[in-house]
């Protein structure tokens, strides 16, 4: 048995994902042997991203204020919006270096299955975003799978409906750089050879 | 017991699991329905590419060890169903499809009819997206109802057995029901009635149509009997 304390840090890293119960037991004792220093850096940084982090009132990735840094920097095309699902998809879309506009996180795809419908997600402020003008062109970064198909889509057709002026584009599909023909499957191949480009 | 099993299944689901793994729904036509872990598959460079998610229709070896899940160790695509996954209403209704297969059928008692039922949905839906909606869905519901031994009495008062003056549906009862024994019923208009009789005696591609009212009203049908008999409850059709 361990003193209440330790059981409770246990059962705190416990719930992270990925984390079972050994690894979170093995996590608490590594916490212990830290210096104090250490061990408080951790608490503060938990304690500050709760606090200080929240949804940019534009475009709800994340920022520590009411609007993120993309949103901020005057250099970034403002006509050009690229929809992401979740915060985490804005980063390595940035690393490309290759997108100057500014995004809009979704917050989540749709999935009739899970039963996340459009007003579930930030389609509205979206389709608001879109409608105030100065838009030339949305693109639709969801993720390439079931529920993010369904989701581009949808974003797709409504664009089209409420905004016709507006150019919708989605990511191209195809075969990772590295990756073998063989192990590539049908839709992706099929969506590479329909895309194809003349070199 | 530890082995392998070669086995051909429909994805119903696939959940992100750690940091590259997914975690598998699948129907099989001879285990029913098994979960299944799939290592490495979110990586960009995975053997395994994109095929295992939902509606892929493919012939697997999966290597069961002592846990709840088995482990994917190789997949052919048998059918992709592009042409679904370009098709809004396409997708929502394999999504469904899908989801009332994954509701009703828990368990891993074989039901080949049910894997069967569930190809020939997405392989319609692909060949003829624009079939997709509420009719198809009924229609589907109704056999899926069949195959799990619910079948509703159409012909004949399920109460009292009485052929004619068919003029409610009751859950309870299972089926149709006459103007006298229709006291926990619901109405059900002949055009509905009808609607219920023609989806469960035609292939899935000659759905009849019918009237939304009519729809509603078999859709409750379906739904009644569903909760009534096997304690489940579907999403709406579409």
């Amino acid at each position: 048995m361990q003193a209440p304390p330790i059981q409770r840090l246990v059962t705190e890293l416990g719930k992270l994902p990925g984390i079972g119960s050994r690894t979170a037991q093995r996590l608490a004792f590594h916490i212990l042997r830290q210096s104090d220093e250490e061990a408080f850096a951790l608490s503060d940084a938990i304690r500050e991203v709760k606090s200080r982090i929240g949804l940019c009132e534009v475009c709800f990735n994340l920022a520590e204020g009411p609007r993120c840094r993309i949103c901020l920097d005057e250099r970034r095309d403002t006509a050009l919006i690229c929809v992401v699902e979740e915060p985490q998809d804005v980063i390595p879309i940035e690393r490309t270096h290759e997108f100057r506009g500014r995004y809009h996180v979704l917050g989540g795809a749709l999935s009739p299955i899970d039963g996340v419908d459009p007003e579930d997600i930030k389609l509205a402020e979206l389709y608001a975003r879109v409608e105030e003008g100065g838009i030339r062109e949305v693109v639709l970064a969801t993720n390439p799978t079931t529920t993010g198909e369904a989701t581009a889509l949808h974003v797709a057709e409504e664009l089209r409906r409420r905004t016709p002026d507006v150019t919708v584009t989605r990511l191209a599909s195809g075969l990772p750089v590295g990756a073998d023909l063989e192990y590539a499957d049908e839709v992706t191949l099929g969506k590479a050879l329909s895309g194809r480009r003349a070199l | 017991m530890a082995g392998s099993l070669k086995t051909e299944a429909v994805v119903l689901r696939s959940i992100r699991y750690g940091e590259g793994d997914r975690v598998l729904h699948l129907y099989t036509p001879h285990r029913g329905r098994v979960g299944a872990i799939a290592k490495g598959a979110r990586k960009a460079r995975s053997r395994f590419g994109g095929r295992l998610e939902p509606f892929f229709h493919l012939r697997l070896i999966l290597y069961e060890g002592r846990g709840d899940l088995l482990t994917v160790t190789s997949a052919e695509t048998v059918a992709a169903h592009p042409r679904l996954r370009e098709d809004r209403a396409a997708l929502d209704s394999a999504a469904r499809a899908c989801d009332a297969v994954a509701r009703l059928f828990e368990t891993d008692d074989p039901n080949p009819q049910v894997f069967h039922l569930l190809r020939n949905q997405l392989a319609l839906l692909d060949r003829a997206p624009a079939c997709a909606g509420r009719a198809n869905q009924l229609a589907f519901r109704l056999k899926l109802l069949v195959a799990a031994g619910l079948a509703p009495h159409l012909d004949a008062c399920a109460s009292c057995g009485e052929r004619d003056h068919l003029s409610g549906f009751s859950g309870a009862a299972g089926g149709v029901v006459c103007g006298a024994c229709e006291a926990s019923a619901f109405p059900l208009d002949a055009d509905a009635h009808e609607f219920l009789v023609e989806a469960l005696g035609r292939p899935l591609a000659d759905a009849p149509a019918a009237t939304d009212r009519a729809l509603r009203q078999a859709e409750r049908a379906i739904g009644e009997t569903l909760e009534h008999h096997a304690h489940v409850r579907w999403r709406p059709a579409a």
